[in-house]
């Protein structure tokens, strides 16, 4: 009977490599044109990129194949490695690695030695790694240009609306931000013009400037050790912040901004542990700003749980990347009949912009 | 049952067996192989789907895949034999590459950790990362040994210091936190660079390196006293102590041995990878102790064999590469793995029961 049940199991096994394996050969003989290398599955954001962009892609009549790099570099290099000696005609890389080159110049000498071009997004690379082999380019954002936003939107806020934001009415906000990862630039600019950003408009509004709950961090921040920009860090830094810092003791912290929707979520169910931001009538509300405009941000929004994010136009980076992919494909230059887009001037970088989002739309 | 060794003794068991017994050794064969059986149905399968699976660049590539993967696997093999387990692994691996690098950026980089640093050689370099492997392993060992800790225990703690020393490390210098690269161009040369091309596809150097040193485990496993006792210990400690096996040197090596597969696997994943941070070796402990159960290395103790390791490594290559070519969906992937795993150890332990 257990003999049975392990061939059994060994059959299904076979089974569905077998079924998975035929339901995309069929599509595409030679297999998949277009490799696209995520830096990780779990990544809400990357999600919608990831759903998007393949749409775009068989829409323009093109096979996708797409990997799941788990957040290790070793796993995203040896899958890139394996796709080339697989046969791929274009890879898209959403590099795990940034803030050094080794590993995506290890990538760009890979596709080189092929002949295949290379497109980097979303994570950047530097100028000198794209500049280095002209069938590679990069789409994303410009990293900064997220911080800046988010600083206006809190300033934009919290001078509007002083009084009801300064909880204990001692004339100064306190505020707490969560950091996603250390050594990301997103991370580092986020952290670094968020703050000083609001602060600019504040002061503009002849307001004091805001104040880090915690006098004896000098950092300005709290970081996600695991650099895994998560709910989980955020959620467990504000029970822990909370348990100390609270409306009882009068110093309670009075706004939150993080670097991504994630982290804002993970904030936010930990205020409503303690009675805050649970959007029932008379409950106080803190507000709290994201970055990335995730679903689940904008429900929350809605529902007034949370005050603002920035988004990220997944959709238009989906529709940038599907273009060069096409380019690429057909042997192009990458960037051709690109010219709507911002380009970088030296270098082929294409920046899709930012926005704020309110709840609007 | 005393298994009869020698292939030509193998037959003549076989032919003396009851046509009724003959078929139940068809099926335990084929059961106790069912693995290599799926592994081969598997390849041709593959093969079928995408004839580029066989070709040269890709048999390279996996073969380097799997060299990459081997030392670390062997090392932890040896935890397993002895019932134990090893989870400070990965985290070894992740420390000696952040080491090996930083001692070996290219001088003139701009972001180099220690700036007046001259190039080193790449000997020492190696010497010191094995060391920095066998000195965790060490304590991983006399802490199980001496203070009678499951490793499970030990190497959870040493795993999470190793964690906060590398996160330190890698605030040293100019490095700030950032990842480790820029590497000198003679070490990247040694590691990744090749002497021999098969066709025009080149045979990274590190597969040779790893063949070596599975000739020195293989060598130390089977034909070294040390080996005979890592056996012993693993089957029933007390016995070995009763017959006069020293249990707790035994240990302390078998743990010091695999610290030095981890250094062994960091010196070469530094280069390999090009950048190395503090996710650089996190979970690698996982593959490799799968690898292992898979390659019939069994938790019961005292059982394992190299070429079961090897057989284990490059079966879970295999399927990473070859799910790759047959475009299963991502989220398929871990599904099946998991399947595997689990078949694999389920056909393992019922070996196990028979013989029992």
């Amino acid at each position: 009977m257990k003999i049975k049940c392990l061939c059994l199991a060994l059959a299904i096994c076979a089974g569905l490599a077998c079924l998975t394996g035929c339901g995309c050969s069929k599509e595409n003989k030679s297999g998949a044109d277009v490799h696209v290398f995520y830096y990780t599955y779990s990544d809400p954001y990357i999600s919608s990129v990831r759903s998007a962009l393949s749409k775009k892609l068989q829409e323009a009549g093109l096979s996708v194949q797409e990997y799941d790099s788990n957040n290790s570099q070793t796993t995203q290099t040896e899958q890139v490695q394996t796709a080339i000696t697989k046969g791929a005609k274009m890879i898209v890389v959403n590099i795990v690695t940034t803030g050094s080159d080794d590993a995506s110049s290890g990538i760009v000498r890979m596709a080189k030695d092929a002949g295949i071009p290379v497109v980097f997004f979303n994570r950047e690379v530097s100028d000198s790694v794209v500049n280095s082999y002209d069938k590679c380019a990069f789409v994303g954002t410009n990293a900064a240009e997220a911080g800046y936003l988010q600083g206006d939107m809190v300033g934009d806020y919290v001078a509007e609306n002083y009084d009801k934001v300064d909880l204990n009415g001692d004339g100064r906000i306190s505020y707490v931000l969560f950091m996603g990862e250390q050594g990301n630039n997103e991370a580092i600019y986020r952290t670094k013009y968020s703050v000083e950003n609001a602060n600019k408009k504040l002061t503009a509004a002849s307001k004091n400037e805001l104040v880090f709950y915690d006098s004896s961090n000098t950092d300005g921040y709290l970081l996600d050790k695991e650099g895994k920009w998560s709910a989980q860090a955020a959620n467990e830094y504000m029970t822990t912040a909370l348990t100390s810092y609270n409306a009882a003791n009068d110093n309670m912290i009075e706004l939150i901004i993080c670097n991504n929707d994630n982290m804002a979520e993970g904030a936010i169910t930990a205020l409503q542990t303690s009675g805050f931001n649970t959007g029932v009538e008379g409950a106080t509300t803190i507000p709290v700003f994201g970055v990335d405009a995730t679903d689940a941000a904008k429900e929350l929004i809605k529902a007034g749980k949370m005050a603002g994010t920035i988004k990220q136009d997944a959709d238009g980076m989906a529709t940038a990347l599907a273009k060069t992919a096409k380019n690429g494909i057909e042997e192009k230059a990458l960037l051709d009949d690109m010219n709507d887009y911002t380009i970088d001037q030296n270098t082929a970088k294409v920046r899709i912009p930012y926005g704020i989002y309110l709840g609007e739309e | 049952m005393k298994e009869k060794t020698g292939f030509g003794g193998r037959i003549q068991a076989f032919k003396s067996l009851e046509p009724k017994d003959r078929r139940l050794w068809y099926k335990e064969f084929f059961i106790n192989n069912s693995l290599y059986l799926f592994l081969f149905a598997a390849i041709i399968a593959i093969e079928i789907v995408d004839p580029m699976f066989l070709s040269v660049p890709s048999i390279v590539n996996i073969i380097s895949l799997s060299a990459a993967n081997l030392p670390i696997a062997l090392g932890i093999a040896g935890c397993i034999i002895l019932t134990g387990t090893d989870l400070s692994a990965g985290r070894i691996v992740g420390f000696t590459a952040c080491v090996a690098a930083s001692l070996l950026q290219a001088s003139g980089y701009p972001n180099k950790m220690f700036p007046g640093l001259a190039t080193m050689p790449i000997w020492l370099v190696f010497l010191i990362v094995v060391a920095i492997g066998a000195l965790v392993g060490t304590v991983n060992g006399f802490c199980t040994a001496k203070f009678h800790l499951h490793p499970f225990i030990v190497t959870l703690a040493t795993q999470l210091i190793l964690y906060g020393v590398l996160l330190m490390y890698l605030m040293n210098g100019n490095n700030n936190g950032q990842s480790i690269s820029g590497l000198d161009a003679g070490y990247d040369q040694f590691i990744k660079g090749s002497f021999l091309k098969i066709g025009k596809t080149p045979i990274p150097n590190f597969v040779f390196y790893v063949m070596i040193i599975t000739l020195i485990m293989w060598f130390i496993w089977n034909k070294t006293k040390f080996g005979k006792n890592m056996f012993a210990v693993g089957s029933n400690p007390e016995a070995a102590n009763v017959s006069g096996v020293n249990v707790t040197a035994t240990i302390i090596l078998v743990f010091m041995l695999a610290g030095i597969m981890y250094g062994v696997t960091g010196f070469i994943e530094a280069a390999r990878i090009g950048s190395n941070s503090a996710t650089t070796g996190l979970n690698y402990e996982l593959d490799a102790i799968a690898a292992c159960v898979i390659g019939g290395v069994s938790f019961v103790g005292g059982i394992g064999k190299i070429r079961g390791v090897i057989m284990g490594v490059v079966l879970l290559r295999i399927i990473f590469v070859g799910l790759t070519f047959l475009s299963i969906d991502a989220n398929m992937q871990y599904v099946i793995k998991g399947l595997i795993i689990l078949i694999a150890c389920a056909i393992d332990m019922r070996k196990y029961l028979v013989r029992k």
